[in-house]
This record gives structure tokens, sequence and C-alpha cells, in this order.
């Protein structure tokens, strides 16, 4: 498997699978059934998911490449400066939405640039230590654009 | 003439009879029930002749009178007159505002209570006394047994109040094929009814709830994006406005209930009113010394209510956000719920799109004609393609140290869905935990909505860190929660014991439900005895059926274990003995799942094998 996969193709085959064995096609069929039919829904979701999202798939490659969940790597100092960076700026700008929506944008072209190094190291080098490094960088990058998100909808809701 | 029905080969013996499956739309201020009646969907009238049905229930004689009579009582007896419960159900006193109702209002062990001159009535009872009624007329009026029906929510409504709706329709004696949110339901009536294709926002402003989702529909699947919303806006924080610059405006002090409920009337006629007119005089005498003069504009109504408006566009912008796509990526925006209707939100609406809307489906009616079509679907009377994929629009998770929010589940995940989170034990020896769960977004557990504790016993006694307890969360199709734990070390299962933080605890239904059917033992017993044995015979043609199409998935030794409990299960059928019935079908059950799940693959299969053919096109 690879990472840079055919996400149309993933989307058809998810809905095909759905049609089969979701619980709403089980509503009049004996308990043994409706049963199989939630668990076997269930991890469908869960595939489609772990499939879909990037972080998740590479999380998932990972792990069955380096067969161990362990998670040796630490970020770089660089990387720990930079996150430092990014916190305090989050926090000077925290209600003001058009910095958000700017540095949203800017965190967005960050997780861009990460992704298409992701590939490379997976899909090319098939380096899976260095895919661990960058997976954590953009496992954060992804934390800080969710907490931007909340800090918009916060300002948004009140 | 009659259609002659002739099964598809190996599918099932029985040619399929046309089951009575109905939508219910249980609104905060009107429910309807539609069906689909020889191949077309519509709404079942009332009695009357009406397709609203008001939901009010008047609680003074024998009877509940419900709908339309009970609404006209509403202003002569407020206090035994319960309307909009929607708002009340899967709550507890502490999370509403006692001061809008003119209801007497207490807490009944740990659910909202409401004095009637017939005794405390819960939400719940209140509601199945409306679903019972909606129950008969379906009934009346196409002559045959309710087979089932799909009940719709908003789609905000966290886990205590699907529960709790889904147990007053237990209450009254509905089989509920499947709670299904109402925008979605929405976007069915749509949907089946173009062929749409595309992204679409369905925006429902009802009478006391808002949700706005986003649907992808293609092919005959809708895939919910994103749902957002708010369980406490409607239609009636919009007769509230007007019901405070009343007061205002005219210098009244309200505290008598009457002349309450007598405003609230003539706020709501002043809104709908203003749906067509571009302002309106309004001279009304109240009572003996209240005259009511004054004089108000559409403008002037928009201008009061713009912060209602606003929260409404907020919370569609967040959904979009959510769904990771922008305005110009929606092809079209529906509208349902009665207070779409004002121009204020169709204005909103129509500008943040930047597009016309679609409305040719009358907004009171299109939930209810959705969930008619899926009920029609889910009880197998037609072959229509079609299947909803819905989203848990609130995330779970649980209270850690600190009252922290750990989340499990995160919001807008695909239904069924279940994660799994580890816990371990904080003292030496200790044998059981509490595991708090709560649904929300904020981080601190006093910000989400606490929905259960859920008792783990049973965790064998080791050092303090060592247990390692598995508990997963499922939430199913209907978007129920439950939850099941095992310790990793030793393969124990621990006992769980759910209090639900609102709502009722699952004895207090079985309570209720034995208490309404108020039956003799006898006939306890035979009813018993009836419902193992149409489980007994179901499962029995299910595995016949099943063997006969995959007996190649077993090995030999499977398959005669299978055939002898099998025979056992069938000889016993045609006995009474109910413990040696529900013996064996339990053991029929076991000994099949292994081979239920090897089935569930190889259609899985034969599915993606059979449309790769054709380039995985639908």
């Amino acid at each position: 498997m690879q990472f840079n996969i055919d996400l149309d193709r993933l989307q058809k085959s998810y809905r095909i699978i759905q049609a089969e064995i979701h619980p709403d096609k089980f509503v009049s069929a004996s308990q043994i059934e409706k049963n199989q039919s939630l668990i076997k829904s269930t991890e469908v979701n869960d595939a489609y998911q772990t499939l879909k999202n990037p972080i998740k798939r590479a999380r998932y490659l990972i792990k069955i490449n380096l067969k161990s969940e362990e998670n040796n790597s630490t970020l770089p100092p660089s990387f720990l400066m930079q996150q430092m960076e990014w916190e305090e700026h989050l926090e000077s700008i925290s209600e003001q939405k058009s910095e958000l929506e700017k540095f949203r944008l800017l965190i967005n072209g960050e997780y861009q640039k990460n992704l298409s190094n992701l590939e490379s190291v997976c899909d090319t080098d098939k380096n899976w230590d260095g895919a661990m490094e960058i997976l954590n960088e953009i496992q954060f990058i992804d934390k800080l654009n969710y907490k931007i998100i909340q800090q918009i909808n916060l300002i948004e809701t009140k | 003439m009659a259609l002659l029905q002739i099964s598809e080969p190996g599918k099932s013996t029985m040619p399929h009879e046309h089951r009575l499956a109905v939508g219910i739309d249980l609104g905060t201020t009107n429910s309807l029930i539609a069906s689909v009646v020889s191949g077309a969907v519509s709404i079942l009238e009332q009695g009357n002749k009406e397709r609203l049905l008001p939901s009010v229930v008047h609680y003074s004689s024998s009877n509940p009178i419900v709908g339309s009579e009970a609404k006209n009582l509403q202003i002569k007896d407020p206090k035994n007159t319960i309307s909009s419960v929607k708002r009340l159900i899967g709550k507890n006193l502490s999370d509403i505002d006692t001061k809008f109702y003119s209801l007497d209002l207490k807490d009944d062990d740990g659910v909202i209570g409401i004095q009637t001159d017939k005794g405390i009535k819960n939400p719940i009872e209140v509601s199945s006394d409306i679903l019972k009624k909606l129950k008969e007329t379906a009934e009346e009026s196409l002559g045959n047994e309710l087979y089932g029906a799909v009940i719709t929510v908003p789609a905000y409504f966290d886990d205590a109040q699907r529960q709790a709706t889904k147990d007053s329709a237990k209450l009254a004696g509905i089989n509920v094929l499947r709670l299904i949110n109402e925008p979605t339901a929405a976007a069915v009536a749509y949907g089946l009814d173009q062929n749409k294709e595309g992204n679409f926002v369905i925006f429902d402003l009802g009478g006391g709830t808002f949700d706005v989702s986003i649907l992808n529909l293609s092919k005959g699947i809708f895939e919910v994006q994103a749902t957002h919303g708010d369980a406490n806006l409607g239609g009636d924080d919009y007769d509230q406005v007007i019901f405070e610059w009343l007061c205002k405006s005219n210098k009244i002090n309200v505290t008598n209930s009457k002349i309450k409920q007598k405003l609230f009337a003539l706020s709501r006629e002043i809104k709908e009113a203003l749906t067509n007119k571009d302002s309106i005089k309004i001279n009304e005498t109240i009572d003996k010394k209240i005259n009511i003069q004054c004089e108000l504009s559409q403008q002037e109504f928009e201008e009061i209510t713009k912060k209602l408006t606003k929260k409404t566009i907020s919370s569609t912008l967040q959904a979009l956000r959510d769904a990771e796509l922008s305005v110009s990526q929606i092809q079209g925006v529906v509208m349902v719920g009665g207070s779409t209707r004002m121009p204020c939100i169709q204005n909103a609406v129509k500008e943040f799109f930047k597009q016309p809307l679609l409305n040719n489906l009358n907004p009171d009616e299109v939930v209810a004609l959705g969930a008619a079509q899926q009920a029609n679907i889910l009880a197998g009377n037609t072959n229509d393609n079609l299947l909803l994929l819905d989203v848990i629009p609130l995330s779970l998770g649980v209270e850690t140290m600190g009252d922290i929010v750990e989340r499990i589940i995160p919001r807008n995940s695909t239904l069924p869905v279940s994660m799994g989170q580890e816990f371990t034990t904080y003292k030496d020896g200790q044998t059981a935990m509490i595991i708090h769960v709560v649904q929300g977004e904020r981080d601190l557990v006093r910000d989400c909505r606490s929905l259960a504790k859920f008792t783990l016993k049973g965790i064998p006694p080791l050092v303090a860190g060592a247990a390692k307890i598995l508990v997963t969360f499922q939430v199913d199709a209907d978007g129920l929660l439950s939850v099941s734990a095992k310790e990793q070390s030793t393969g124990i299962q621990s006992k769980i014991e759910v209090k639900p933080s609102y709502g009722l605890s699952d004895d207090k239904v079985k309570k209720m439900l034995e208490d309404s059917f108020n039956l003799a033992s006898e006939d306890k017993e035979s009813r018993a005895l009836s419902e193992i044995k149409i489980e007994g015979s179901q499962l029995l043609e299910m595995i016949k059926n099943a063997i006969y199409e995959d007996s190649d998935l077993l090995k030999e030794k499977e398959l005669n274990l299978l055939q002898e409990t099998l025979n056992e299960l069938k000889k016993s059928l045609e006995s009474s003995d109910r413990n040696n019935i529900e013996e064996l079908t339990k053991k029929l059950n076991d000994d099949s799942q292994s081979f239920a799940a090897k089935r569930m693959d190889r259609s899985i299969q034969k599915a993606l094998t059979g449309k790769s053919l054709n380039s995985l096109e639908f």
C-alpha cells in the first residue's frame, strides 16, 4: 500500500460496501445479522476514515511498516522553537477574527508542505523513521489548525 | 389489479407483504405523519382533516386530549395543557429557564416532572401520547396494523434527547425502524424528488430547534459531511422577542400565566402576519386593564431579532468549515421548517449563499415526507437504492483528572462508529471505577453535557496501573451510545451499571412499559412465549437460508453442529417450553456468529468484484 492513493476510488468502494452491509439494510433481519451488520459497518467506517485522512493514513502506514507503535522520534529543536512561536502568536491574536483567518491560511500552507514531504518519504524513500518525524510535525500543525478554528467559532457564537 | 409478488431466487421463501411503515416528524409545535401509499408519498390527515397535529396534550379527563382540541384549551387551562414538550425531553430542571413556562415544573428523579390534575407527567409520557395519537391516525386511515416508523429528531439532539425520543416511541407501542435526523429526512424528500447530485445545505429552523446539515448526494447515497445547530433556537424564540417587545412598548408587567399565554399567542400571530406584510397594526384588548396598541414593521422586526438570525448564520458557517467546503461549492440550499417562512431568514440565507433557495416543497411537511420514504425503504417495501450515511453531531468524551474532557469520538464521525479507550486503576486492589461520559466540544467537563456515569465492576484486584480496561464506546445507526468494557490481561468482562444523568434508566422505562400494558400475569406469560417463538423461528429461517446459500463457508463439523441445534430448536418451537426455546435460540445465535460474519465478508467481496467490472460505477 502507498501513501498516495486514489481518493475517488476509495470513496466509491466505501459506498459500494456500505450499500451492502449498513444496518439500514438489516432493519427487519434477525438479531444476529443486525449485530454483524453493526460490527462490519463500524469497521468499514473506521477503515474509510483511516484511509481518507492523510494523517491517519500515514500513522497506519508507519505502524504496519515499522511494526511498532512506539514513537521514539523527537521533534527537532528548530520545530520546537517554531511551535512556541506559533502558540504565542495564536495567544496574541485570539480575539481578532481576521488575524485568525490569516493565520489559518499560513498554517494550512505548512500543512500542505508537510503533506507532500510525507508522500515522498513514504512512497519514494520508504524511510519510515523519517515519516514518523514529519507525522509528529504535521499532527502538531493539525491540532493548531483545530485550535484556530475553535477560536474563530467561539468569536462567531459570541 | 393486484400485482403478483415473486421473490428473488434464494432470497426469501416467503413473498414480501406490504408493511405499513410511516415517517413521523415529532415537532416542537406541530407533528406530522406520512406514508408511502401505492408508490406515492403523502401526509396522512388527522380525523378532523388537518394535516398538522399540534404537539399539545391536555390532561384533565381520564384520557389525554391531543392536538387542536388541546391547543384550544391552552389559554383556558394553561396548567394542564402541555405544549413544546420537545424542549424538555432528555433534560433536567436545571437545563431550562422555568420562567418561560406556564407549567408547574418540578424535578422528578432526574427528569422533568409536569404537575397536572392527572398527576405528574414526564416529557417522555407526553411525547408518547402525541405518538399514540399519530399511530391511531395511521392505522385508521390505512386500515392496517402499523409495522414500524422512522421518527425524526433534530440533527443537533444529543444522546439523552435521542434516547428519550426512542423511549417515548416504545411507550406508545411503536416499532422504531430508525431515528433519523430532520435535515437528512428533508434531503431525502428533495433528493428523491428531483434526482439531485452534489453538495447541499439543509437549513432547518423549526418551532424550537435549529439545524444545519451539509450533505453530499450521489446516486442514491446521502453522505452527511457535517452538521451544526442549536437545540434551543426556533420560531418560539422569535415569538419571545415580540412578546418582550410588546411588554416593553406597552409598559406591561406580566405575572398572570393566562395573560402570558394570550400575549404569546398574539406574538405568534404578529410574526405570522409579518410573513407577507410590510407592517402590522396591533389593537388588542387582553383583559379589562390591558389594551395593546402599537405597530410593528418588517424592518423593526428584523432589527429586534437580528441576534437570533445571526446565530443561525454563524452555525451555518461552522458547518461549512467542518465540511471543508466553501459557499461556491454548494449546489443547492434547501429550506425546511415553518420558521424559514420569515422573510428575514430567507433574506439572510439567500445573501449568505448568494443563490436562490430551494423551497418548492412545503417546509412544514418535507421532513415527514422524507421520513416516510425512508421508512418504506427500511421496511423492505421497495427496491429503491438509497442509503443514508449520517454523523454524530457532538463529540463524545470522558472525564479525566482535573475536570478535563478526553475526546473519544469526534463530532461529524460517520455512524455507526466505535472507539476503544484503555483505562487503568489508580489504587492497589481497586475493583471498580466510574467512567463519566460527556458530550460537547468544550475542554472542561462542566461546559459539556453529562450523559451518564458508568460504574465498572468486577475488575480483578491488581497493583495500581496493572489492570488494563478497554472500554468500547459504540454509537449505532440511530446515534445512540452503548458502552462495554473488558479487562485486557484477564479477558474478564466488566459489569456495567449505567446511571443516566438525564432521562430515565432502563429499569424505569421497562416499568413504565409494563404499567402501560397493565396485563394480567398469565397474559404477560403468553405474550413472552409468543415473542420468543417469533424470535426463534425467525432465526431458524435465517440460518436455514444461510446454510442453503453458503454452506461451503462452514467446516463439516461446524455444519453438523449447526444442523443439530437447528433441529433441536425446530422441535422445541412446537412446544410451549419458554425456557427451552429461549436457551436453544441463544445457543443457535452464539453458534452461528462466525458463520454470519463470514457471510457478511462474502457479500462485501461479491459487491466489490461485481462493481469493479464496471469500473466502480453505480
